[in-house]
């Protein structure tokens, strides 16, 4: 075990994080073509507005997640949904933990 | 804007065991389709209880082997009563189910969902005209009704089930067709006890399966 900073375990760095693996997990619930409205998934998560943007928009760097903007009877409606990446990455992600946990479940397997 | 924890608990930042991952996931993945799915409880227990109830409350306002028969309006009130109120709650429920979100499930479910209003509207204009003719005794009217409606209801939940490919939604049309051509051979008042059995009973059996085991996602039941 290394003692840098980087990715434990060789987990994706931007998943990896309570509150975005919360994001994450919420968002890949819906069904692949689906978006939340931000508020929508403000209140399903229970975070405040400033820590829900300041994480998607990690999670948006990294071309996870895609936020657009609509206009519903001239209000304007802030979208969030996963992109196709953004669902591999956390394919991925939770085959990897799989991996990890693995040899514990099944020892000599 | 600063980064808070709110929600997330103190250590929000403390790096995450493989092991705490995992299990974050899978309690996240369950309140969140808990509480993002529309609850198919909500459509199937009402139901299954006014078709239970009501047709139950109308067969024995019709002479039969028990001591005691219900005068005839009780079995009409109980009827429409929790017809509405069955009506309303599956409305509530649809419309409540997927707030927030927009896209192709939701277009489906809504699709899905006015297919039962335009439906019963159409058969209920066809029944009444056929039945205003004046042809048809009491009975034919009574088993008419019971026949087409069920054949209706069936139908739609073999649609249901193919759209969210749910087996057991699929087997309760199967079942509510088999009710419905049940109902039309035993005729009246047999056709009753048939709906309220067959159909509240198959009804509220789909909605114990769905409350011990939900259906994954609204479009991958």
């Amino acid at each position: 075990m290394n003692a840098s900073s980087g990715p434990p375990l060789g987990l994706d760095p931007v998943i990896h994080a309570q509150a975005r693996l919360r994001v994450t997990v919420a968002l890949a619930a819906l069904a692949t073509g689906d978006r939340i409205t931000f508020p929508r998934l403000q209140e399903l998560l229970d975070m405040t507005a400033g820590n829900l943007s300041t994480h998607l928009r990690k999670l948006e760097d990294a071309g996870y997640v895609e936020i657009t903007k609509a206009h519903q009877r001239r209000t304007p409606v802030t979208y969030v949904a996963l992109t196709g990446p953004g669902r591999r990455a956390f394919a991925d992600y939770t085959a990897a933990l799989r991996v990890l946990l693995a040899p514990i479940d099944q020892p000599g397997g | 804007m600063s980064s808070d924890d709110a929600g997330v608990g103190p250590d929000a930042d403390r790096p995450l065991s493989a092991g705490e991952s995992m299990a974050l996931i899978e309690r996240e993945q369950r309140e969140v389709r808990r509480r993002l799915n529309v609850n198919v409880v909500l459509f199937y227990g009402p139901w299954g209880a006014a078709y239970l109830l009501g047709f139950g409350a109308v067969y024995l306002t019709y002479p039969s082997g028990l001591p005691a028969r219900l005068p005839g309006a009780v079995g009409a009130v109980v009827t429409v009563v929790l017809f509405a109120v069955a009506t309303v709650t599956s409305a509530v429920n649809g419309v409540r189910g997927g707030r927030g979100v927009r896209g192709p499930s939701r277009v489906v479910g809504s699709m899905y969902g006015w297919s039962w209003p335009l439906g019963f509207g159409a058969l209920s204009l066809v029944n009444s005209r056929v039945i205003a003719f004046g042809g048809l005794s009491a009975d034919a009217a009574s088993l008419l009704w019971s026949g087409s409606a069920l054949l209706l209801v069936g139908v739609l939940y073999l649609a249901g089930g193919a759209l969210w490919q749910s087996p057991a939604m699929y087997a309760l049309g199967v079942w509510m067709l088999v009710t419905g051509a049940l109902s039309v051979l035993v005729g009246v008042p047999g056709n009753f006890l048939v709906l309220a059995l067959g159909g509240g009973g198959g009804m509220l059996l789909t909605a114990v399966c769905f409350a011990v085991r939900p259906p994954r996602s609204p479009t991958r039941a």
